[in-house]
């Protein structure tokens, strides 16, 4: 008998549980906001054809219904302009060179894919993990992805990132993390290894990226035909190369603070580093506006502080202050056309 | 002392004597620990898929906050393990020491919710969690060995590792089906995940029999006989022998960025290589936990850990392709099955009733605590030498580990 009545209490305790789920998915499934598909301009929109034309940025908006996906959009490049075209595209990370794009993070299970000059979506591929950075190089040849790979399950140890370089054309990938590494001439290794933050030299076969290991962040310079890299400096996160190739501009960990970065450039050829004018902490790879200029996402502190991204821009030689480039945008690629 | 243990051992549920029934049947109670096991599992592995996604985007935490929290998530569950094993052995409490366990888990899913983007309260739900995990482990496995004939320990274990697993493996199913379904609604993922930890601590509250001790009022036990059973030379052997088979052990995540290193396969199937893993383990569980039972459970883990040699084995392969990648997981699925469980079932037909739950937690804790100075090890060999000459190493060991069981299990039955 009393068996019986916890059969039944256990019976009626899941029908209650199960039902006030469903109601509240349920509810939630009918004010889930969607976002409106009418706005979005296709690739033959007059509006998005005529920026293309001209220098613009192709950056992310926020879709304002679903904090995980933003859109791809168009803006010409203009400081504080009110044109904006938003195109059909979403994904979290998202970078635009060589008349191809790439577009990271479309679902949770890292499904991306690259698009091209008309924003069509063109091939996808899978890379699981939370989208970092994205780069192609500027001949379209070559695309970088970085995504945090988190543990899978119970006892795996850590928190890692992977990046992968594409050829555009046929889909191959590799992993940096495959490539041989030396410092001072002398190979090394690590299961540490963490490679992030890949800006692609005017070859498209070279290029620089960030290699963590040990509590090093260094900066590498790569050769993707030999498959080496090998270390320039430390203290270098997240590199994104001058249009004339000369400097890198970077986000610098604080002494003794790993939560914060200023942004710096690196001169690569007498190695003089400067300090930018830009005091708030800054976690982006950054882009070039031109050979002086550089451009980043800043979270709005406010006040009141909201989880909405701007981008700035910022004086690349140590001097001026930060100005508002374009408010509701992050992941900036800069067309200049 | 070995005929004196099997006498208090005859704890077939009271009024079911060891009739012949098919191999495959286990008691009801076991069948429903892994119902519990199973909805949690589902529950948990829910949040682990969503959270990074959730701190990042929804509350625009830093990557290296996310480690704090991801450490935490990993490191919490060993400490208490030790505490809540002495605890629910004092006057037979199992399940109500694994219903707090449990319990505890289930409310910080609604926690987690509640803490909103508040990083302290959010990692504090982190921590009670996994403190949850580590709460209840050892007294569900004390549960399941006490609910089954001596007889019968590693098809018991085998049943619900198998469970266990399969939740493990729906539940970021589940997760990705909602998120895709309504798109940023991690609150929803919340109440859902909620929803299955709760009806996992329903079957345990009202399906589940607790084990009620006939154990006399002054053997009730602390600190002191849990550490006494180290002078049980079979148990203390396995102890040591597990602490050094621990050691010796590569992590997860070490095995599947090796086979990857090694085999040029598209980085993007990395989790494919979890996920086959885990079905390979679901898979063969019972049938190892028969084995088991057939063969000896001795027998059976040390057979897990030559599957695991061979892991180690084809990394170091020469020739490397997806044959020996797919080879590899299968071996490393085998290890699963035959070591998880068959330990827990081993140890049970070792330890008297009454210290049981500390027993298990004893061993299972100090083989935690090797496992991760294995890890640093390993990690450092590979550092300072190469993948290589590290797998080598930890070959040796490996090998070793496992001679030092066999002899030792042999020299304590001939005792």
């Amino acid at each position: 008998m009393r068996r019986l009545s916890r059969e039944a209490v256990f019976g009626i305790v899941c029908a209650v549980l199960v039902a006030g789920t469903a109601g509240y998915v349920g509810y939630v499934a009918r004010h889930v906001a969607r976002p409106p598909a009418a706005a979005a301009a296709t690739g033959g929109d007059p509006g998005l054809l005529g920026l293309m034309n001209q220098p613009h940025l192709v950056f992310l908006q926020p879709s304002g219904a679903d904090p995980t996906q933003d859109v791809v959009s168009v803006a010409p490049l203009e400081q504080g302009t009110t044109v904006r075209v938003q195109t059909g595209l979403h994904c979290q990370r998202a970078y635009f060179a060589g008349g191809h794009g790439i577009c990271l993070g479309r679902d949770l299970v890292g499904s991306s894919y690259f698009f091209d000059d008309r924003f069509q979506v063109g091939r996808r591929f899978q890379q699981p993990g939370l989208s970092s950075r994205a780069r192609i190089s500027r001949d379209g040849r070559f695309a970088a992805s970085t995504v945090f790979v988190t543990g899978h399950s119970y006892n795996t140890p850590g928190f890692s990132t992977q990046t992968l370089i594409t050829d555009v054309a046929s889909g191959a990938a590799g992993d940096l993390e495959r490539f041989i590494v030396t410092q001072n001439g002398q190979r090394i290794q690590s299961p540490d290894f963490n490679f992030w933050g890949v800006t692609f030299a005017a070859d498209g076969d070279h290029f620089y990226a960030t290699l963590g290991t040990g509590g090093h962040a260094y900066l590498v310079e790569g050769d993707q035909t030999t498959r080496t890299a090998r270390v320039l400096a430390d203290q270098v996160e997240c590199p994104s190369l001058s249009p004339d190739g000369t400097r890198v501009a970077y986000k610098r960990p604080l002494p003794g603070d790993k939560r914060n970065w200023r942004l710096h450039v690196l001169d690569l050829r007498s190695m003089v580093d400067t300090a930018l004018a830009e005091t708030r902490s800054v976690d982006d790879q950054v882009e070039w506006l031109d050979d002086s200029r550089i451009a980043y996402g800043l979270q709005d502190e406010g006040p009141p502080a909201t989880l909405d991204v701007n981008l700035w821009t910022l004086p690349a030689d140590g001097g001026g202050a930060p100005s508002l480039l374009l408010a509701h945008a992050a992941s900036p690629a800069v067309l200049r056309g | 002392m070995y005929t004196q243990l099997r006498g208090s051992l005859s704890e077939a549920p009271a009024g079911q004597p060891e009739e012949p029934v098919p191999w495959w049947r286990v008691s009801r109670n076991v069948v429903n620990l892994g119902l519990t096991s199973f909805f949690t599992d589902i529950s948990s592995e829910m949040i682990s898929t969503i959270l990074p996604l959730y701190l990042v985007f929804t509350l625009r935490m830093t990557t290296l906050q996310l480690g704090v929290v991801d450490g935490v998530y990993q490191g919490a569950s060993a400490l208490t393990r030790l505490a809540a094993g002495v605890a629910a052995d004092r006057g037979g409490r199992h399940k109500e020491v694994a219903v707090a366990g449990y319990g505890l888990s289930a409310i910080c899913k609604l926690g987690l919710l509640a803490a909103g983007g508040a990083f302290g309260p959010l990692v504090a739900m982190v921590l009670a969690d996994r403190t949850g995990k580590g709460i209840r482990t050892a007294p569900r496995d004390a549960l399941i060995s006490l609910s089954s004939p001596l007889s019968r320990q590693g098809v018991a274990f085998g049943v619900h590792r198998a469970l266990d697993t399969g939740g493990a493996l729906l539940g970021p199913l589940v997760a990705f089906s909602l998120l895709t379904l309504l798109p940023g609604r991690f609150d929803a993922i919340f109440v859902v995940s909620f929803c299955f930890a709760a009806v996992g601590v329903a079957v345990l509250l009202a399906l589940v029999e607790g084990r009620r001790s006939n154990v006399p009022q002054h053997q009730r036990q602390t600190l002191r006989p849990t550490l006494a059973l180290l002078r049980l030379p079979r148990f203390r052997l396995l102890v040591l022998a597990g602490a050094a088979l621990g050691l010796a052990t590569i992590a997860d995540a070490f095995i599947y960025i090796a086979l990857q290193r090694r085999v040029d396969f598209q980085p993007t199937f990395l989790p494919l290589l979890y996920v086959l893993t885990s079905l390979v383990y679901l898979v063969l569980a019972v049938p190892a936990g028969r084995l088991a039972d057939r063969l000896g459970r001795g027998s059976v883990l040390m057979g897990g850990y030559v599957a695991l040699a061979g892991v180690y084995v084809a990394i170091l392969a020469p020739a490397q392709g997806t044959v020996v990648v797919l080879g590899s997981l299968l071996l490393f699925g085998t290890y699963y099955a035959c070591t998880d469980g068959v330990m827990s079932a081993l140890a049970s037909g070792l330890l008297p009733p009454e210290t049981r739950t500390a027993g298990l937690a004893l061993l299972g804790t100090s083989m935690a605590l090797a496992g991760l100075a294995g890890s640093v090890m390993f990690g450092a060999l590979w550092t300072a030498l190469g993948l290589q000459p590290a797998v080598v190493a930890f070959l040796v060991g490996l090998t070793l580990a496992v001679a030092l069981l066999a002899a030792g299990l042999a020299w304590t039955a001939r005792r």
